[in-house]
């Protein structure tokens, strides 16, 4: 019943378009921090030619993996977009629930592409490709680490005090989300907070734009291996690059099992790549602290989405299946600190 | 005899990957469908073994803070934060399980027992490299021996993916 309420919000949006009709609407899966949805929408102009567009809707869900503000997310896409980095185009974004009883926005939909990192990382047709998506990934990561996020009114994020406030700031934000959503006592979690609190990383190099969940499944990838748009920015923010970094060398993106960063490249050569793309330095003691967070963080997730599940906020089985995989993470955040 | 537990799990799972995912037309159903068979196979690895499992957690932390307790109180001089702690260690080896067996009573033995290991180890990274405690030192390679060993435990989809290594080689370490 999701078809003629989109139609309608359209064309209140689109207000010269005539016989304005949505089909093909369904449902995409992940995203578990958003419901996403893919429709079609095709009108006339002024009486002239068929327009016909392909759109992606991100709704807020019932209960989410993460608490996280979509007009934030919309905001940051729109403007790495206008800075050049690949991302798709953002049309509305609507807090009213009356059109669709939760806030949403609507994107550009970029056909012919994959996000799938079984399909990305061992699709026959993009195998061929895997160097020239491990420059990509690399160079658009260094890319929105330059950007100037002053001159793109990106300030709301939250700037933290200085260079040196970053990881404490990251570290206090984290460790809320675990006090608050932790069902169970979390032995592992709380000696890595206490842990990371004693080895702070040094200062960040500057303060830049954190994409804060960059890694192989957020990008869409075309049958040349090109990388045409970088996905679900929810988590940006204003920090430390290594925070990036952190993240995106974390295991669990290690797709192929093996110690290929995000199933693309060698740590090493991820880190010597950024280097020179960026114009960064990489510390790798730093770095560990920033992979340290990172595993954390994503347990942090992991625990939102099973409290969800078990107050009954949500059925979904992804939000219970994820909620009992915390424990790999664990081992991971033990084998990083050295215990 | 009738299907146990764990049989019967694995017919819902057959059913599911053989039966229903072939008829679903929807990618997101599809997707959903997977999970489920997922999250049955992740109840299905510790079926058999939960109260078992639980039982030797709980003896494994008893024994952790038993050891715990001694080396706290060999510490020299007094700290607020290590009394506070004996107290909790004492409370909870005080406390003894309802004797039930049941996974649910054994498993909020666990986390009584596993909160206070929260706060011995909280206290133990807290002053790491202050304490010159050989007690301490041992009571945190065994704490976090254990806590490698649930860690390892079960079935994660991680495991036949980015984890697949990494466990292979988690099991021969804990089998050692």
């Amino acid at each position: 019943m999701l078809e003629p309420r989109i139609e309608e919000f359209l064309r209140s949006r689109v207000p010269a378009a005539e016989g304005l009709a949505v089909s093909a609407l369904h449902r995409i899966p992940g995203g578990a921090s958003r419901e996403t949805w893919s429709f079609d929408a095709t009108w006339r102009e002024n009486g002239g030619s068929v327009v016909s567009r392909g759109f992606i809707l991100r709704r807020d869900p019932d209960a989410s993996l993460l608490e996280s503000d979509r007009d934030l997310e919309f905001r940051v896409m729109a403007a790495a977009r206008a800075a050049g980095v690949p991302v798709p185009e953002m049309y509305w974004l609507e807090q009213d629930v009356s059109w669709l009883d939760r806030p949403f926005f609507v994107m550009e939909r970029i056909d012919g592409c994959e996000t799938s990192p079984t399909k990305v990382l061992m699709d026959p047709r993009l195998f061929a490709h895997r160097e020239k998506i491990a420059q990509q990934f690399v160079a658009i990561l260094a890319r929105i680490h330059n950007l100037d996020w002053r001159a793109l009114d990106l300030e709301f994020l939250g700037v933290p005090a200085d260079e040196s406030a970053c990881a404490i700031k990251e570290l206090d934000k984290w460790e809320e989300v675990v006090d608050r959503e932790a069902l169970e006592p979390q032995p592992v979690l709380r000696a890595a907070f206490r842990w990371m609190r004693r080895h702070s990383p040094r200062p960040a190099e500057r303060i830049v734009l954190v994409h804060a969940d960059y890694r192989t499944g957020n990008f869409l990838c075309d049958a040349e291996g090109t990388i045409q748009g970088i996905l679900d920015w929810e988590m940006a923010h204003l920090g430390d690059p290594l925070d990036d970094l952190g993240f995106t060398v974390i295991r669990p993106w290690r797709w192929l099992g093996n110690e290929l960063m995000c199933g693309l490249m060698e740590r090493d050569d991820f880190i010597r790549r950024y280097e020179a793309a960026s114009g960064l330095s990489v510390d790798a003691e730093s770095l560990r602290f920033w992979e340290v967070l990172g595993n954390v963080k994503l347990a942090a997730i992991f625990l939102t989405g099973a409290r969800s599940f078990c107050e009954g906020r949500t059925r979904s089985p992804m939000m219970a299946f994820l909620g009992r995989n915390v424990s790999r993470l664990e081992l991971e955040i033990m084998d990083l600190m050295g215990v | 005899m009738k299907p146990n537990g764990l049989e019967a799990l694995r017919a819902i799972q057959a059913t599911l990957v053989e039966t229903l995912m072939p008829e679903l037309q929807s990618m997101f159903a599809q997707d959903s469908a997977q999970t489920i068979a997922m999250l049955v196979e992740s109840l299905a690895a510790e079926w058999d073994a939960a109260a078992a499992d639980l039982h030797t957690d709980n003896e494994a932390i008893r024994g952790v803070l038993a050891a715990a307790a001694s080396a706290l109180l060999a510490l020299p001089g007094r700290n607020e934060n290590r009394d506070a702690l004996v107290i909790d260690v004492d409370g909870v080896m005080r406390e003894a399980g309802d004797g039930s067996g049941a996974v649910s009573s054994l498993s909020a033995e666990n986390d009584r027992l596993r909160l206070v290991l929260e706060h011995l180890l909280s206290f133990i990274e807290d002053t790491s490299g202050e304490l010159d405690s050989e007690g301490l030192d041992e009571t945190r390679r065994a704490a976090y021996r254990h806590l490698r060993q649930v860690a390892t435990r079960g079935w994660c989809f991680w495991d036949v993916a980015s984890f697949r290594e990494r466990m292979v080689q988690a099991r021969a370490e804990t089998q050692t």
